[in-house]
This record gives C-alpha cells, sequence and structure tokens, in this order.
C-alpha cells in the first residue's frame, strides 16, 4: 500500500516476525535445570491423576490409595518380603480353625486425628458401616464378604465374625482398604467420605482439591508405627503435596527439573533416562494375578483345551515384557505375580514353545489354512480378548499368536462395558489384570460361586481346592493348596498370564525412604528428602 | 412532529420484533440442544452405572444385578426412556440438574467449581488473541513492503497448524521447566494461568485474524478508503475510524464462535496442563457415562452459546443500520434520522463500503 509510509511501524513489523520466529526456534531447546529451593521439609510428590475420593475404604485406584495410606493405620501390616503379617493398631490376633470368627486386641494410647480415641467401638462402627456400603466400596465388601457382624468384648478387644469360612480377611485388615477410620467419618455419606477422612495415620489431610492437588502433613505426636517401618516416632517429613500431572512428559520433566521430588508411574519408555545417580527408581509389580487372558470356557474354540494350552505355549513373554512392560519387571511365572503371598513358580509349564503349540493344535485337528490361521470344520481359529487398558501387551500377544497360526482379536472397550461384558459373561477372553495382596484372588476370579469370578471354568476339582484354601487357618497347610491351585490353572490354561504390571516410581536422589507396602503401594512415613 | 410516546412506544415494539424471535431461537436451541445429549447418551452402549462403578472400584467392580439395579434407582436411570427424560427435564427446570453418579456431587456445584477455572483462561486467552490478530493486521496493514505483509499475514495461520497439544508442552518445557517463570499445572498460582491461555490463544487468535484481516483488506479497496486518503487522512485514522468498523460484522461473528467454542473446548489444554476445568471434566463424564454430569455440562454452554449469539445479533443492529430495517419503516424515516447511533462519518463510510458486510449479514 503506497500511501503507508510510517517507518517505525514498519520496522515494527519486521520486528515482530523476527521475535515470532525466534519464538519458534527458541522452543526447540528445552532448558537446563534451575531448580527452585524449596524447604527440605516439603516434599512433591506428583500424581498421575486425580484420586477421585480420599477414603481408603471405597477406593480402589493405586493413586488413591497410595494417598490415604498416609492417612490411615490398619490393624495388621504385612511384611512385603515373607507374607507375614506383624502388629500395627492390634498387638494380637487370633482366628478361630474355620476362619470364620477373628479377635483382635488392640494396642493403647492410638488416637485419631480428631483427637478421640481407637477402640473395639470405633473399629465395630468401621467394619458395619464398610459392609453397609455396599457396591460403593466393591474391594471392601469382598474382603468382608459373609460379614455378620462384630462383637465388642470390651475397649480393646472385639472379635469379627462371618457367616462362612474367610481366607482372606485377616490379611486384608493388613491393607489400606480395611485402614480405620474415626468414628465421625464411619458415620458420614459415602460421598462426604471421598472429601474428607479422619485417620490414625502418621500424615492428616490438610486439603484435597479435586483435579488439582492433595496436601498432607504429619502429625504431632504419632508414635505407633508397625515394626517394618525403619523408625518410631513421627514421619519424617513435615509436609507433603501431591499435585495431580496428568501428562507423562510434564511429570518426568518436572522430575529433570527439580519441580517435582517424586513421580508417580514413570513410563517404562522412559526408565533408561532416570536410571543415572541423581534419581531413585521404585519398582514393585502389582501382587495378585498378573495381566493374563482369563478364559470363558463355557462356549466357543476356548472351550477346548487343547487350544488354551497352545496359547499359553505360544506366548514368549520374556519378549512381551521387552516391548511392553518394564525393565524392572520380570515375566509371570504363574497364575500369581512373584510378590503375591503364596506364589509358586510355574515356569516350567510356562515355557515358550511355537512348534509345541503348532503340534498342539494340530493333534487336535486343527489344519494350516492358506491365510496362515489354523481352522477346522470350517472355522478359523479366531479368539476375541475384551480389554479396556494394556493394549500394547495384547498387542505383543497378538503378534506372537499369529505366528503360531492364532487369530487373536482385541476388543478395546470402557471400563464399563468391560464389567458390562463381564456380568452377562459375554466374552472369551479378558484381558485384565487383578490386583489382591492374598492367594483367595484366585478363588475371586476363577470360582463358579464368586460373585465376581471372571473366568468361566466348570472343574470340579479346581472347585474342591479353591473352598479348601478358604477355609484353612493352618498356613503351610493351606499353601498346599495353593500351590496345587496354581499348578491345577496353569496346566489347564484357565489363566494364560502375559505380564506383571509394575509399579515404577521415580525419586530425585535426595529424596530416601520410599518403601512399598505388601499391595505395592507407597508408604511414605520413612520418607526423608535431603535438600 | 409526532408526539413523544407514540414514537417510544413505536420504537419499543419495533425492538421487541426484532428481539423476540431471538429470543425464542434461544430457547429453543437450548432445549434442543439438550433432547438430543439426552437420547444420545442414552443410545450409546454400556451401563453408567457400571461406568460410574469402574471408575472407583477398578478390579472390584461389582456386577452384581441386585446392587446395580439399587444404583440405578438412586440415581433416576430406571424407568423407561421417557420416563428418565421427563423426570429429568422437570428436575433441569426446577434448577436441579441432579447428582453425578460416579462422584455422589450435586453436578451444579460441580459446575460452579469448575467455571472461575475456564472462563479465566478462556477470557484471557479471547483477549489476547484479538489483540495478537489485530496488532499483526494492523502492522500488515501499514506497511509499504509487500514481503512484509506477505511474511505476517502467513504467520498467524501457524496458530490454527500447531495443536495446542504440542505448543502446551513446549511452552511448559521452556517457562516452567526451562526458565521456571510459570508453574507448569494446576490452578493453584494465579500465574498458573498465563500458559494455558497463551495456547488457547494461538489458534483462537489465528482464526480470528483470517477473518478479520480479510474483512479489512477488503475494505481497505472500497472506495471511500481511496476518499480518506485522497483528504490526506493518516494510516493510523484510515484503520481506526474507517475500515475497523465496516470490518467488524465479520469479525463479531466470528467472536461468537470462537466465544462458544471456548465455552466448552478447553480439554486439550486442561489435559496438558493438568487443570481442573468444565473440558477435561466434560471428557471424564463423557468417559464415564455420566449421564447427568453431560447433560449439565451442555446446558451450560449451550446457554453461554445461545447468549452470545444473541448479543452478537443484537450488536449487528448497532453497528451496522441497514440490518434494523423495521426500525427504519416503523417510522417512516430516512437512514439519517437522528435514531441512528452511529456518527455520521462512519454511517457515511457504511454506505460507501462495498456492501461485502452487508452480503455477509444476509447470508
Amino acid at each position: 500500500m503506497s500511501f503507508l509510509k510510517n517507518r517505525t511501524l514498519r520496522i515494527g513489523a519486521t520486528a515482530l516476525a523476527a521475535l515470532l520466529a525466534g519464538g519458534a526456534l527458541a522452543s526447540c531447546s528445552t532448558g537446563e535445570t534451575a531448580a527452585t529451593g524449596t524447604p527440605a521439609e516439603n516434599v512433591v510428590f506428583a500424581l498421575k491423576e486425580d484420586p477421585g475420593c480420599m477414603d481408603p475404604q471405597q477406593v480402589t485406584l493405586t493413586t488413591a490409595l497410595n494417598v490415604s495410606r498416609q492417612l490411615t493405620d490398619s490393624l495388621l501390616d504385612q511384611d512385603p518380603a515373607t507374607g507375614e503379617l506383624k502388629p500395627w493398631l492390634a498387638t494380637k490376633w487370633e482366628p478361630n480353625a474355620d476362619l470364620t470368627k477373628f479377635t483382635f486386641t488392640l494396642r493403647d494410647g492410638v488416637t485419631f486425628s480428631d483427637g478421640t480415641a481407637m477402640t473395639a467401638d470405633v473399629a465395630k462402627a468401621n467394619l458395619d458401616a464398610l459392609f453397609a456400603l455396599g457396591a460403593k466400596a466393591s474391594l471392601a465388601s469382598q474382603l468382608l464378604a459373609g460379614y455378620t457382624g462384630t462383637d465388642v468384648a470390651d475397649a480393646s478387644s472385639f472379635t469379627v465374625n462371618f457367616s462362612a469360612p474367610n481366607a482372606q480377611f485377616l490379611q486384608g485388615s493388613s491393607t489400606t482398604t480395611l485402614g480405620m477410620l474415626s468414628l465421625a467419618t464411619t458415620a458420614a455419606t459415602a460421598e462426604a467420605r471421598c472429601q474428607t477422612v479422619v485417620g490414625s495415620g502418621p500424615f492428616v489431610l490438610d486439603s484435597y482439591t479435586k483435579n488439582d492437588s492433595v496436601e498432607i502433613s504429619k502429625r504431632a505426636g504419632y508414635n505407633w508405627g508397625s515394626e517394618l517401618r525403619e523408625h518410631t516416632g513421627e514421619a519424617l517429613t513435615a509436609h507433603v503435596s501431591f499435585p495431580i500431572i496428568l501428562e507423562n512428559s510434564v511429570r518426568t520433566g518436572g522430575l529433570a527439573s527439580g519441580e517435582f521430588d517424586v513421580i508417580q508411574d514413570l513410563p517404562y519408555a522412559d526408565e533408561s533416562r532416570f536410571t543415572a545417580g541423581e534419581y531413585h527408581l521404585y519398582a514393585a509389580a502389582n501382587p495378585g494375578i498378573p495381566n493374563s487372558l482369563v478364559a470363558n470356557t463355557s462356549a466357543g474354540v476356548l472351550a477346548d483345551t487343547n487350544v488354551r494350552q497352545a496359547i499359553m505355549m505360544g506366548l514368549d513373554r520374556n519378549e512381551i515384557n521387552t516391548l511392553a512392560g518394564s525393565a524392572s519387571g520380570k515375566a509371570p511365572t504363574s497364575a500369581l505375580t512373584s510378590t503375591t503371598s503364596g506364589y509358586v513358580s510355574q515356569a516350567d509349564a510356562m515355557k515358550f514353545n511355537a512348534d509345541g503349540a503348532k503340534a498342539k493344535l494340530e493333534s487336535a485337528g486343527w489344519a494350516m489354512g492358506s491365510d496362515g490361521f489354523y481352522a477346522k470344520d470350517g472355522q478359523k481359529l479366531t479368539v476375541t480378548v475384551t480389554a479396556f487398558y494394556a493394549q500394547d501387551v495384547l498387542e505383543a500377544a497378538q503378534m506372537q499368536l499369529k505366528k503360531i497360526g492364532v487369530d487373536l482379536q482385541l476388543k478395546m472397550v470402557t471400563a464399563g462395558d468391560f464389567f458390562g461384558a463381564v456380568a452377562k459373561k459375554d466374552y472369551e477372553f479378558l484381558g485384565a489384570a487383578l490386583t489382591r495382596t492374598d492367594p483367595d484372588v484366585l478363588r475371586v476370579a476363577l470360582s463358579a460361586k464368586s460373585k465376581a469370578a471372571w473366568a468361566v471354568v466348570a472343574d470340579r476339582e479346581l472347585e474342591e481346592l479353591l473352598a479348601a484354601q478358604a477355609s484353612t487357618a493352618d498356613t503351610a497347610k493351606r499353601q498346599e493348596i495353593v500351590a496345587k491351585i496354581q499348578k491345577r490353572t496353569i496346566d489347564q490354561a484357565y489363566v494364560i498370564p502375559t505380564l506383571e504390571t509394575v509399579q515404577l516410581h521415580a525419586s530425585s536422589a535426595k529424596v530416601t525412604g520410599i518403601e512399598f507396602d505388601s499391595a505395592s503401594r507407597v508408604n511414605l512415613f520413612d520418607m526423608a528428602a535431603n535438600k | 412532529m409526532e408526539s413523544a410516546g407514540a414514537s417510544l412506544a413505536n420504537r419499543a415494539r419495533s425492538a421487541l420484533i426484532f428481539v423476540a424471535p431471538k429470543v425464542l431461537q434461544f430457547v429453543f436451541v437450548i432445549w434442543a440442544t439438550y433432547t438430543l445429549t439426552f437420547l444420545l447418551i442414552h443410545f450409546l452402549p454400556g451401563d453408567p452405572v457400571l461406568a460410574a462403578l469402574s471408575l472407583k472400584g477398578g478390579d472390584a467392580t461389582t456386577t452384581d444385578p441386585a446392587a446395580l439395579e439399587k444404583l440405578r434407582a438412586q440415581y433416576g436411570l430406571d424407568g423407561s426412556l421417557f420416563e428418565q427424560y421427563f423426570r429429568h427435564l422437570g428436575g433441569v427446570l426446577s434448577g436441579d440438574l441432579g447428582v453425578s453418579i460416579s462422584t455422589g456431587q450435586q453436578v451444579s456445584t460441580m459446575i460452579a467449581r469448575v467455571i472461575p477455572h475456564s472462563a479465566s483462561i478462556a477470557v484471557l486467552a479471547l483477549v489476547m488473541g484479538i489483540a495478537l490478530a489485530v496488532l499483526v493486521t494492523y502492522l500488515a496493514f501499514i506497511t509499504r513492503s509487500t514481503w512484509v505483509r506477505q511474511t505476517l499475514l502467513q504467520i498467524p495461520p501457524l496458530g490454527v497448524a500447531i495443536p495446542a497439544f504440542l505448543t502446551g508442552l513446549v511452552l511448559i518445557g521452556v517457562f516452567s521447566f526451562g526458565l521456571g517463570w510459570f508453574p507448569s499445572s494446576g490452578t493453584r498460582s494465579p500465574l498458573s494461568v498465563w500458559l494455558p491461555s497463551i495456547t488457547l490463544a494461538l489458534p483462537v487468535g489465528a482464526i480470528f485474524f483470517q477473518v478479520f484481516s480479510a474483512a479489512v483488506f477488503e475494505a481497505a479497496g472500497g472506495a471511500y478508503v481511496f476518499t480518506a486518503v485522497a483528504k490526506g487522512l493518516s494510516p493510523r485514522a484510515i484503520f481506526t475510524r474507517h475500515v475497523l468498523r465496516n470490518s467488524m460484522l465479520a469479525s463479531i461473528t466470528i467472536l461468537g464462535l470462537q466465544i462458544g467454542y471456548l465455552a466448552g473446548g478447553t480439554a486439550v489444554v486442561e489435559t496438558v496442563f493438568s487443570r481442573d476445568g468444565i473440558g477435561r471434566m466434560t471428557v471424564n463424564a463423557v468417559l464415564a457415562r455420566d449421564v447427568n454430569v453431560i447433560t449439565g455440562v451442555v446446558i451450560v454452554v449451550a446457554v453461554v452459546y445461545s447468549l452470545v449469539n444473541l448479543v452478537v445479533d443484537v450488536l449487528y443492529g448497532l453497528i451496522d443500520p441497514r440490518t434494523r430495517p423495521s426500525l427504519g419503516r416503523a417510522k417512516g424515516s430516512s437512514p439519517k434520522s437522528p435514531t441512528t447511533t452511529s456518527t455520521p462519518a462512519a454511517a457515511d463510510s457504511l454506505v460507501a463500503s462495498d456492501d461485502a458486510s452487508a452480503e455477509r449479514t444476509s447470508a
């Protein structure tokens, strides 16, 4: 436009263009670390998602349990290494012979952060309220299956009664899920408890801002940590902030830059970046049933044991772990993960053998078709797996099974649709893991009598074993049965493990003392930051 | 001369004729949006109660039919589709948006919680986006060098071309982790609004720029600009007094659309910056099949959108006298009547313009 002659503005325009171009260049280089100094008593622990609810008894989300574990104590504690139960809020405990009655004696001097005392009445109120929550506290109601009530003998002792043997209750009483809350909290509605809870734990909830952050501070005067902790007295860190950071790269970037001290869920792909001396990695496999293909044997090709066994042999679990797992993890070697109490390796029965798998299918009458997949009576060997997470694991399995002529079709759905399929038993394989700390998880997933059964199996021998382990109090005898169950489950390929999911967290090297409990959730009581 | 009272009544009547259909349209749009959303959610496969439970229950989610039926009744999801629709509509009309299935909180409480977070970044993004678009257009308008103008005009499309996801991560990398000027996430610090706003301002500004600069350069070709140049007006005066006003109609239209977009379309930015906000709440609600939250959000967004459109429609009348024909006809007066709020100069330039804006209005 010829009539425009303002020189200054013309220069300004050029400068703006240069600035924009320069900005684009500058964005290509991420800056160097500029750690901002925060006081040593404050640790920033970045969570990967909104916990959704603060109530330890209602939630099952790992993220939520990682927070609420710090706020609550349980009756017992469990040594993650040996599976041995240890005293915590209860000093003594005694099951009856058929695991229908459990008597606890409480420790003296324990108080909740609202000042009220932990008594047998409070324990009863907790269990009663939990049982009443029903479906809203799904995991707790599974642990309390058959609960008929609690008898209070005196201020510090009580007996929990069940209508049928409950093998997982004692171990369950060491989990965050059965953590003890104050009398006032047990009386509140499920929704109110999600917002704030009062526990007896080493930390107290300061605030929970949904989709933003959780703030907790140490409880003054706390002195009842279990013997599994490294120190006695109060927690070592005065204050812990849990910002909720959804983006993986923002969490890792924040750890690298010093904005966060600890991050939850380091992506496996980033593991190698944070292995140097400046960082600590924390890895623990989830206890329970590993990521697996859980079979519905009532119909379709999976009714054929040979097909299931061929799939078991056709999966190279080490390769799956390399492709989709953590470098800190191991390939699964049983229907229970290696961190679950009662685990017995079935590695020999789960060896990768592609040729053996093909031979097994051929001997069962399957013939290789021109498309590279087996078929029988004109029916292609296709099987679907319904899942709502870990697609990469299933893709690795799909790729491997293709090599033995089995067509695995993935059906990725939402969590709600997954449980919809479970409710209607409308699936061939389910692709999922079931996280529990007790080997009773196998009964929950496999027994035809279980309300939450995933596998559809008609196997009288297995059913008897599952029932027997649930009512055997003697540890050694129960272990024998649990070993038999694992062998049977793997031999019959009801559960075809794919990957042990590892909880992988990372912190700067200045942070020490982060420990996992037996459920692979973090305990921050011993955590200290030396900044 | 007619009496002042009759003139006032006439004007009120013509204003009513102008506004009433638009208000009716406003109500209809909200009702239709609500109904459509309600139906769409209900025709999605899957069970909303299970979807909500699985969020909290994870692998322990119950599939016990009796327990599910009880919850279904509790959240108003029992009965036929018609019953559910009228029960819910009745609640909405009495101001009760219901309870979220997955969190158990009142939907109105949840929306009230997130709106300030979303509104702050949306308003800031809009202001920055418009300022940037006007600045770049102005610079391109007054520069004499063709290549500078061409360069300037080519930059803003980048704002649309680069996904907000990437911009957000780059901004976090540079300004949070690198320089440490702004927090990378959350809504805790007042400074936390800047990076998300800048991320949003780029596409918003770029789209606005496309329409605005096109209108400006079209207006600049008009005869009245030629006259203004001939009269010896400075480029700045031409831009602010003649060109700007004539390019406003199209710009306000696109602005209305963008406010509507910002009312609900901030999910990606909120995810990257881990901010609580209406976009993220909507995504979570859809994933959780949280019927009440989805309809609640849709109603709020539809109201914002329709309100903005209503304002835009009314603004047309204020900016461009030609779009309020009934007003002139009622009085039988010429466009030069004293009711016209615009200054004579601006009215002249509107008449002198090449009618591009009028075509756009009638389209």
